[in-house]
């Protein structure tokens, strides 16, 4: 019995055959994984199962009847984007019952019952937040969690669809929503479950429907399958989990030296990188590592303590002098701090190095097309053309055009604050490779800041930990996972 | 996955499609076209000439604007600055009889400043836009009627007259400085650093900044080329009216946004194209020289023409809605 069944669903974008006639359906009491490189149709199929997206062909059926006719059905699957989309000026409780009239209260809010009613919700997903704090004060993991509580709320649905919901949960967090998830698949419902960590659709899901290039290529029982497989159907080839991808043409020459640097959230922070290295800085969320890379770029505040590089005096506050200099900061956040929407892919890419693209009347057309192809084609960027405004791809590939924008400037140092996150297996590694590529060939010093203990382990020359704001160890490559474990939990 | 035919090879095409100006070029020939058919006077040359010299002042207001709104922003004290300039052009040539030309030249840098200090304080202070402009409109206005107690100033000699009412061939003057006031902008938006650099703030300001574009600096000068062009208006409508008066504006605020919106700038910042603002412009001064030729009740005049710009700023969102309609037809049938 199927509670959801597609047939022949074809959506089209310009340029862009999103999705080219899939077939897919979910059982009740189910958890399935769907999986696949960035920019496969993941979103855009999950998209057209919740009626988002209208396909250009196909039929969706809930319980039998064609929801393509009748929205309402639509009603039936509660639905988790991947992007956070929570009202951030509006309170823990407010967020979890808007609308209202859907949660059972009519006419007046009562802020006090609300409130009440979230006590209960909030303790089953162990969210550490009261139900009048607002939204945009509490942690992004308990952001994603609050935004599956919100979609859960309304205890008649019959699917859940999760868009990637791990890639800003915590370890702890996620092993909070793996249980709820195991709870609502007991309670007979379908899960629909998309993520990019083989570990935990491994851990969670029955079976498994894996995508490639708009198409559905493999279905199977998880348990009739292995990691090697995913993979290949994946990506059409092997990839080696275990290969490492740190630099080995360290030189002795210090590059970059940190002495004493503090902020608000980083103590007393030194430390040396030096030139062809790739400088790891593990913890955990909130230890400061991205505070401590963008007041080194001039965005946050320093308080105390000085910065050289490449034997100059560095100038902190002025993130102009910075980028000029050759010091690069590419963010975590990518959709809000790393591109510019809705500008085209050659846009993005130029406005890092307008001097260098002048013409007697301006900006030369001629060489910002060449720049835009030339990145295109270096860092092997899955577009039509370099017309496409950058919000229309995906994450791995947007990821690709800020790497290749970075290296245009010819940077010293390039910091990759969690440069993999929300990015497919292959691309990763093509990642990897890139920073590795770079520190060796080009000379220049890599910070590398991950919460993946993995990705810092295989990447790094040596690993930096940080704890609450100050660095509690150093550690070389080869060091023992659980030694750098007990330093970025603080129990070193 | 590229699936090369939806994909036009044709670049004018795909030009035509990018941009949504031709639909609002299309629609201002269709309000050309239906204002020719209702009203025989519409096409009068003096009429032309009349509503080309409103439009001209909206016009230039308009593409001001439209620099702040991509990067999503505002700015309520345009109306107040170009009176405000206008009075101190005014009480410069009349009662302390400078030369003309110095006069104005000093006006716009005057404005030029005003622009400035709109701009520091929003960006020191880390303001909202509009709300510090609503405060800023009550500081310039204020200054006027201190300086003015509410009196026009007349006497203005008569040799700057050509600039307001003037014409060069057929085309009236202030026209002339509208169009020349796009072309600098475009040759901004278009061409230079800076533009580029607009487009991204309006994108992004976290991103801007991490891009290491100097993004302050490029507020502050969007808001001084803002005050220096309302100064432009301002004295142009002196020359028009042969007096200074504090009335001059009063509607240039809300006007200059809907233009620019009607021509397919975003008010949430990065996109859009300033000559849109003076198309939408057009529109405006169309719908208001309608009312009065086809003879709407003087008390109706101001409802019907709110209504109308509301209808007109509405034709993006509308065919948007239209588009999703027809897709949903084609596909429940
Ligand atoms: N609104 C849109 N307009 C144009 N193209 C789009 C749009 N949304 C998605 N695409 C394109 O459709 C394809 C599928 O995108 P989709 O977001 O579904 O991928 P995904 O599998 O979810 O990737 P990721 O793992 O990065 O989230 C991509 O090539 C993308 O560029
Ligand atoms: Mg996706």
């Amino acid at each position: 019995m199927k509670v959801l069944e597609a047939t022949g669903i074809t959506k089209l974008f310009p340029g862009v055959v999103a999705l080219d006639s899939v077939d897919i359906s979910f059982e009740p009491g189910q958890i399935h994984a769907i999986i696949g490189e960035n920019g496969a149709g993941k979103s855009t199929l999950i998209k057209c199962l919740t009626g988002v997206y209208v396909p250009e062909e196909g039929s969706v059926e809930i319980n039998g009847q064609d929801a393509l006719k009748n929205k309402e059905l639509f009603d039936k699957i509660a639905y988790v984007p991947q992007e956070i989309d929570l009202f951030g000026y509006m309170s823990v409780a407010e967020n979890l019952f808007i609308p209202y009239e859907k949660s059972g209260f009519k006419g007046m809010v009562n802020q006090k019952a609300l409130e009440e009613a979230a006590r209960p919700l909030l303790a089953k997903f162990q969210i550490p937040v009261e139900p009048d704090e607002l939204v945009k004060d509490i942690s992004v993991s308990s952001q994603q969690l609050l935004q599956i509580a919100r979609a859960t709320v309304h205890e008649d649905y019959e699917v859940l669809m999760l868009d990637e919901p791990t890639t800003s949960l915590t370890t702890k967090d996620t092993q909070i929503l793996f249980d709820i998830v195991r709870q609502i698949k007991s309670q007979n419902k379908a899960v629909v479950f998309i993520s990019h960590k083989l570990e935990e659709i491994f851990a969670l899901s029955d079976v498994i429907t894996v995508f490639r290039n708009g198409k559905k290529v493999a279905y199977s029982e998880i348990g009739q399958v292995d990691i090697p497989w995913v993979i290949r159907q994946m990506t059409g080839r092997e990839v080696d989990q275990n290969q490492v991808f740190c630099s080995e043409k360290v030189t002795d020459e210090v590059l970059m030296e940190v002495n004493d640097l503090t902020g608000e959230r980083f103590t007393d922070v030194s430390f040396q990188l030096k030139r062809g290295e790739i400088l790891g800085f593990s913890g955990l969320v909130g230890a400061g590592r991205s505070e401590l890379m963008q007041a080194i770029l001039g965005y946050l505040p320093v308080y105390k303590g000085t910065v050289r590089i490449d034997g100059e005096n560095w100038k902190l506050g002025d993130p102009t002098f910075s980028v000029k200099h050759g010091y690069i900061y590419l963010p975590e956040e990518r959709k809000k701090q790393g591109i510019l929407p809705v500008l085209s892919i050659r846009e993005n890419i130029s406005v890092a190095v307008l001097d260098r693209l002048a013409s007697a009347t301006g900006i030369s057309r001629k060489k910002e097309d060449e720049l835009a192809q030339n990145v295109i084609d270096t860092y092997d960027v899955k577009t039509p053309d370099a017309e496409k405004e950058i919000q229309f791809l995906s994450g791995g590939n947007q990821q690709k055009v800020i790497i290749g924008r970075a290296m245009t400037c010819e940077p010293k140092v390039l910091v990759f604050d969690e440069p993999t996150k929300g990015i497919d297996v292959g691309t990763k590694a093509e990642i990897y490779r890139l920073m590795k590529e770079l520190a060796e060939q080009k000379g220049i010093g890599i910070i590398l800041i991950s919460s993946e203990m993995d990705e810092i382990r295989k990447c790094s020359n040596r690993i930096i930990a940080l704890y609450d704001g100050r660095k509690v160890g150093e550690f070389p490559a080869t060091a023992d996972k659980e030694e750098i474990l007990s330093a970025i939990i603080g129990v070193g | 996955m590229n699936n090369e035919k939806s994909r036009s090879s044709n670049p004018i095409i795909n030009a035509l499609r990018k941009s949504n100006m031709t639909a609002i070029g299309a629609v201002l020939v269709v309000m050309i076209l239906i204002a020719s058919v209702t009203s025989p006077y519409f096409l009068d040359i003096y009429n032309l000439q009349s509503v080309i010299r409103d439009l001209a002042f909206v016009g230039m207001i308009g593409v001001a604007q439209s620099l702040l709104l991509l990067i999503g922003e505002l700015d309520l004290s345009v109306g107040k600055i170009a009176s405000l300039c206008g009075i101190l052009s005014g009480m410069m040539m009349v009662y302390y009889h400078w030369n003309p030309w110095l006069a104005l030249l000093v006006s716009l840098i005057c404005g030029l400043i005003f622009g400035a200090i709109n701009g520091l304080i929003i960006t020191r202070l880390r303001l909202n836009s509009m709300v510090a402009t609503i405060g800023m409109q009550g500081v310039y206005g204020g200054i006027n009627l201190v300086l003015t107690k509410g009196k026009a100033i007349t006497g203005i000699p008569e040799e700057i007259y050509f600039l307001g009412k003037g014409n060069v061939g057929p085309i009236p003057a202030p026209f002339i400085f509208c169009i020349a006031v796009l072309i600098i902008v475009l040759f901004i938006v278009k061409k230079t650093k800076t533009g580029r650099y607009i487009y991204a703030i309006g994108n992004s300001r976290e991103a801007a900044r991490i891009l290491g574009i100097n993004v302050d600096k490029i507020r502050v000068l969007i808001y001084s080329l803002v005050g220096l062009i309302s100064a432009l208006a301002g004295i142009l409508y002196v020359a028009r009216l042969g007096s200074s008066q504090s009335a001059i504006g009063e509607n240039w605020p809300m006007n200059s946004i809907a233009s620019s919106v009607i021509g397919g700038v975003a008010l949430t910042g990065g996109i859009g194209n300033p000559a849109g603002a003076l198309i939408g412009a057009a529109i405006i001064s169309i719908i208001q020289n309608m009312i009065v030729l086809l003879g709407v009740n003087v008390y109706w005049q101001s409802a019907v023409s709110g209504f109308v710009v509301v209808i007109a700023i509405s034709f993006g969102s509308i065919s948007e809605i239209l588009r999703e309609r027809k897709a949903r037809k084609v596909k429940v049938g």
